[in-house]
């Protein structure tokens, strides 16, 4: 698997989302610019500017129309990916850690930041995605995150469900509709953040990560704890690979935490387990930092990991990858 | 006697993997089909996507004419 190498981000990267295709990728850095790449060459197709403050997470919608980013600067913004026009501009009273898509595209949730005066807050809005329509500016509902702060959040299949994670470990399940907590459950230690929330391509289920060192897959119907990645580093990202059965995870000890640096330049690693068997097969090196974010090609075809040191790094999966197989998956092959 | 032991726990953590495959591959069909019916009932298209992508491509056809 050689990687791709993008450079374009002067600070520390913060989120990666392929569109649906896997052939564009977005990333977002502290550097206050979203940038659009070429998955297969790692060209730049463009990059976006207006936010004023390190920018903390993008999510293109299922058609690859528009791409939202929520940033420190306490705004969410909606982009027209082909012309790079901005579309809307959304504020708020902090920042914004977090916004997704629904799997239809046509609402939009952000997670905003809880500072002195103000609780955290999941908001959603209405989205057109004619890129030629005035958005609305409504609000069309608030959850107010009274116990502890959402840092991720995400919609489930159908729409039916809003799933955060929050700063104590715990996630929470929301009517969609009305915005009802109907559930809420420790599934990460207490009191270690949750860092990251992605879901399987039906939405049926998802992957956290968290501070505590480990990730778990999660039934979004219940909250069910399904399966549990032990690693031995904090947890900033983790991802579930459509084609495979495995889930990549992405972490490390930050600088300060590290006694010799040097020693471990360029052994930072994604770690890929399998899904299902909840067993370590492997791990790839090559940031110069903890890993911030990882993101799976929705076609399968690789993943792209963004680190603290400033680089997207662009892996295709190799022969090797996809023909990877415990004994009992390939008998469970044949009997079918 | 000492092979007997790993082919024996070699055999455990085989059936364990066995078992794990067999729950995960049963929750799936069940939820595949549990949302099938709860999209049909509520009259949601199956993939949620499909027409979206078709009603973009045609408006790149109008865009081209």
């Amino acid at each position: 698997m050689r990687p791709i190498l993008l450079q374009g981000h002067e600070r520390a990267l913060t989120q990666i989302k392929y569109n649906r295709d896997g052939d564009i990728i977005f990333s977002t850095a502290k550097d206050q610019h979203i940038c659009a790449w070429f998955a297969h060459n790692g060209e730049r197709l463009g990059t976006y500017h207006g936010h004023q403050g390190a920018i903390w997470t993008v999510d293109v919608d299922p058609t690859s129309t528009m791409i939202a980013s929520g940033a420190a600067d306490n705004t969410v913004m909606l982009w027209h990916i082909k012309s790079g026009k901005k579309l809307k501009t959304w504020n708020f009273d902090t920042a914004v850690k977090r916004v997704e898509f629904s799997e239809d595209g046509s609402k939009l949730l952000a997670v905003t930041e809880k500072r002195m005066g103000f609780l955290g807050t999941i908001v959603v809005f209405d989205i057109d995605l004619d890129p030629e329509a005035e958005q609305s500016d409504e609000r069309v509902m608030t959850i107010t995150c009274e116990e502890a702060k959402a840092t991720v959040a995400g919609w489930s299949f159908m729409t039916k469900y809003i799933i955060a994670g929050h700063e104590d470990g715990t996630v929470s399940q929301y009517d969609a509709k009305t915005g009802e907590q109907l559930d809420n459950r420790q599934v990460h230690e207490m009191d270690q953040t949750i860092t990251d929330l992605q879901w399987a391509p039906d939405r049926t289920y998802f992957i956290t990560a968290s501070r505590d060192k480990s990730a778990k897959l999660v039934n979004a119907a219940d909250l069910e704890v399904m399966k549990t990645y032990v690693t031995d580093t904090p947890l900033n990202s983790a991802a579930i690979t459509p084609k495979k059965d495995f889930v990549i995870l992405g972490g490390g000890q930050d600088a300060m935490g590290v006694t010799q640096t040097s020693a471990r330049q360029g052994k930072f690693e994604a770690r890929f387990y399998h899904k299902i068997f909840e067993e370590e097969i492997g791990r790839v090196r090559g940031h110069f930092g903890p890993l911030n974010t990882v993101a799976a090609d929705p076609q399968g075809k690789g993943y792209a990991s963004g680190g603290e040191d400033g680089y997207v790094r662009v892996h295709q999966f190799d022969k090797g990858y996809f023909d990877f197989t415990y004994e009992v998956e390939r008998q469970a092959r044949q009997n079918l | 006697q000492d092979l007997d032991r790993g082919d024996r726990a070699n055999q455990e953590e085989v059936e364990h993997r066995r078992r794990l495959l067999e729950e995960w591959m049963a929750w799936r069909a069940n939820i595949e089909q549990d949302v099938r019916e709860e999209r049909e009932a509520r009259g949601l298209p199956l993939d949620p996507v499909e027409g979206l992508v078709k009603r973009d491509e045609q408006g790149e056809d109008q865009v081209i004419e």
